[in-house]
């Protein structure tokens, strides 16, 4: 069986001159949740918006589903559903309007929208509130709504563009809920974020996307371990001959790949994989030496750390221009209202 | 063709759920047509006992003059704003969702234009009736009120097509509005919706001839004060021509909005 999404050689150049997206290719499996990571600005939405149908590729192929994006924009736009960063639900029509109109949208007949939509509005917690207004709503609320409204006529591949942008951890943790359960369902996921710990609990396989291109695309855990193992740091009560020797034997001990001495009496031990397992073999073998050890800390590596491998600074760095903190504050005013 | 009128049926489904839902709007489009044609029917009420006034205008009633003036502008008032809706859906990301919905794109501008016809015909109803409570009478009768409500209502669709057709270029509300005002203007005061063409300046009189009110103006008026001329039906069919030109360029640019 094909891929869900398979986009060549996308390249989007907007009428200003300004090269949004220069040349990516990449292709998300069936039954996959798959995550572009990068800042903003960095051409996420202008891939999703792309690969959709909303905007016109400057050159490049997109199938979704095995319909040409371009050739057969209806059956593409059929097999797909949408949740924008905006959160575009109607605030002044209810829950159940919303989801109404959506599922009319795609033709689908008026039993199986009132089924679809009992089922999804309970499924998300909006069932009794289904003929409010959708002014009365909390930012969350609203947020629910809207992935309610993508999924009603039961999308084979569902485009999330940042899912979580403005929501409280709370309700951050109930939408990572969901996508897992959609997952289960069968369905295939594609979602943009800049939030490295959304990608890192959610993804199959995650490209970290920066100024347009494709820096680097694997399993969140491949990545990481790219960038080294685990790092344990380690102090002891009292340094001397005792320490140098127990040290010395540390670094025999399989799977360890470097030991050394940093300032203010810690060593940092790096250990290919499974620091936390390597913890106790340490403290196992301090008495032989008659070591005393003060503190351990294990520090795995992050996505934030692939990231800065990758591009050369962190994602909070690469946001710090000031369009986009302006444009991220506006999107948190509505989702926080 | 029949997904294109089911689409544009939801599209304006929506307009109108949410229009009925205002109170406030809905009791001022009300009120509004009536504080015209009270204030403006007695203010001039004066210049018909002028018997060349009277002559100019075709009736002896100056508020059987401006009845139809008050029906059209109420109507465009309603209906030119109707690209507003467009550049706020754009603003809260509903535009992108009904781009990529597997509807057909020209059901967005026919939808909302639909919905802008249906308030102009409602807002036209209410005029009407208010009118006869205050003695207009309509010489062509009853058939002839349908007529001056399907002129109405194909009016609206023009200009509420063509302000959808500008809000796909324009993204905020503040320079459409700017825009619109700029033809509210002429569009206005260069038909005889509000005085009669014979009175304006040769300049003034040839603006209102390549003006759509005028086309939509000179039948409902005839139809109020003259009854069934030849010009009901020569100016209704060029309004018919209009409206089919309005329909083919919005669907057009809204084929084209993802054009980018």
């Amino acid at each position: 069986m094909s891929d869900a999404i398979i986009v060549e050689n996308l390249r989007k150049t907007y009428s200003n001159g300004v090269e949004a997206v220069k040349g990516i290719s990449f292709s998300v499996h069936y039954g996959e949740i798959f995550g572009f990571l990068g800042p903003n600005g960095a051409g996420k939405s202008t891939t999703i918006k792309t690969v959709i149908g909303l905007l016109k590729p400057t050159s490049g192929k997109i199938i979704l589903d095995g319909h040409d994006v371009q050739k057969d924009p209806y059956k593409a736009r059929l097999a797909k559903g949408y949740a924008s960063q905006e959160t575009a639900v109607d605030d002044r029509l209810t829950a159940y309007e919303n989801i109404y109109l959506q599922g009319k949208f795609f033709h689908m007949k008026e039993e199986e929208i009132r089924k679809n939509a009992e089922e999804l509005l309970k499924m998300f917690g909006l069932w009794e509130r289904k003929n409010d207004l959708v002014e009365t709503f909390s930012g969350g609320m609203m947020k629910r709504l809207d992935i309610a409204a993508a999924l009603i006529h039961k999308p084979k591949i569902l485009f999330l563009d940042e899912p979580t942008l403005g929501l409280d951890i709370q309700t951050r943790a109930a939408i990572w809920e969901y996508i897992r359960k959609f997952k289960e369902s069968g369905m295939t996921i594609f979602l943009t974020t800049h939030y490295l710990e959304e990608a890192d609990a959610l993804c199959d396989r995650v490209a970290i996307i920066d100024k347009g291109q494709i820096m680097a695309l694997d399993k969140p855990g491949a990545l990481k371990s790219e960038i080294g193992g685990d790092l344990i740091t380690i102090t002891f009560a009292n340094t001397g001959e005792n320490t140098e020797k127990f040290l010395e034997a540390v670094k025999k001990i399989e799977g360890i790949k470097s030991v050394s001495k940093m300032k203010n009496g810690i060593y940092s031990i790096v250990a290919e994989k499974n620091g936390d397992k390597m913890i106790p073999e340490l403290f196992s073998l301090a008495p032989e030496f008659n070591v005393q050890i003060n503190s351990v800390r294990l520090k795995r590596p992050t996505l934030d750390d692939v990231y800065m491998k990758y591009t050369g600074r962190t994602i909070r760095e690469a946001e710090s221009s000031r369009d986009e903190n302006m444009k991220n504050r506006m999107i948190t005013r509505r989702a926080k209202r | 063709m029949k997904e294109l009128i089911i689409d544009s049926y939801y599209i304006a489904w929506r307009e109108l759920k949410k229009y009925f839902r205002q109170k406030t709007r809905m009791i001022v489009t009300v009120i509004q047509p009536f504080l015209w044609l009270v204030l403006m029917g007695n203010a001039m009420s004066g210049l018909t006992s002028n018997p060349m006034a009277a002559q100019f205008l075709g009736t002896g009633n100056y508020l059987t003059f401006m009845t139809p003036g008050i029906i059209l502008m109420t109507v465009m008032f309603t209906s030119i704003f109707s690209g507003t809706t467009v550049v706020w859906d754009r603003r809260f990301g509903y535009l992108d969702k009904l781009l990529a919905a597997p509807i057909k794109r020209g059901a967005i501008p026919f939808g909302k234009m639909f919905a802008a016809a249906v308030q102009g015909l409602l807002q036209a109803v209410i005029i009407i009736i208010v009118a006869i409570l205050f003695g207009v009478k309509f010489q062509s009768g009853f058939l002839g009120i349908l007529m001056i409500l399907l002129i109405a209502t194909l009016l609206a669709f023009i200009l509420a097509g063509f302000s959808l057709a500008l809000s796909v270029r324009i993204k905020t509300i503040e320079t459409l509005m700017a825009v619109i005002n700029l033809f509210m203007m002429p569009l206005m005061f260069a038909s005889n919706a509000l005085f009669p063409v014979n009175v304006m300046p040769k300049w003034l009189q040839a603006i209102a001839k390549v003006n759509p009110v005028t086309y939509a103006i000179v039948p409902m008026r005839d139809l109020t004060v003259k009854g069934w001329t030849q010009n009901v039906w020569v100016y209704t069919l060029i309004i018919l021509i209009i409206d089919i030109i309005v329909m083919v360029w919005t669907n057009r640019v809204f084929k084209n909005a993802t054009a980018e």
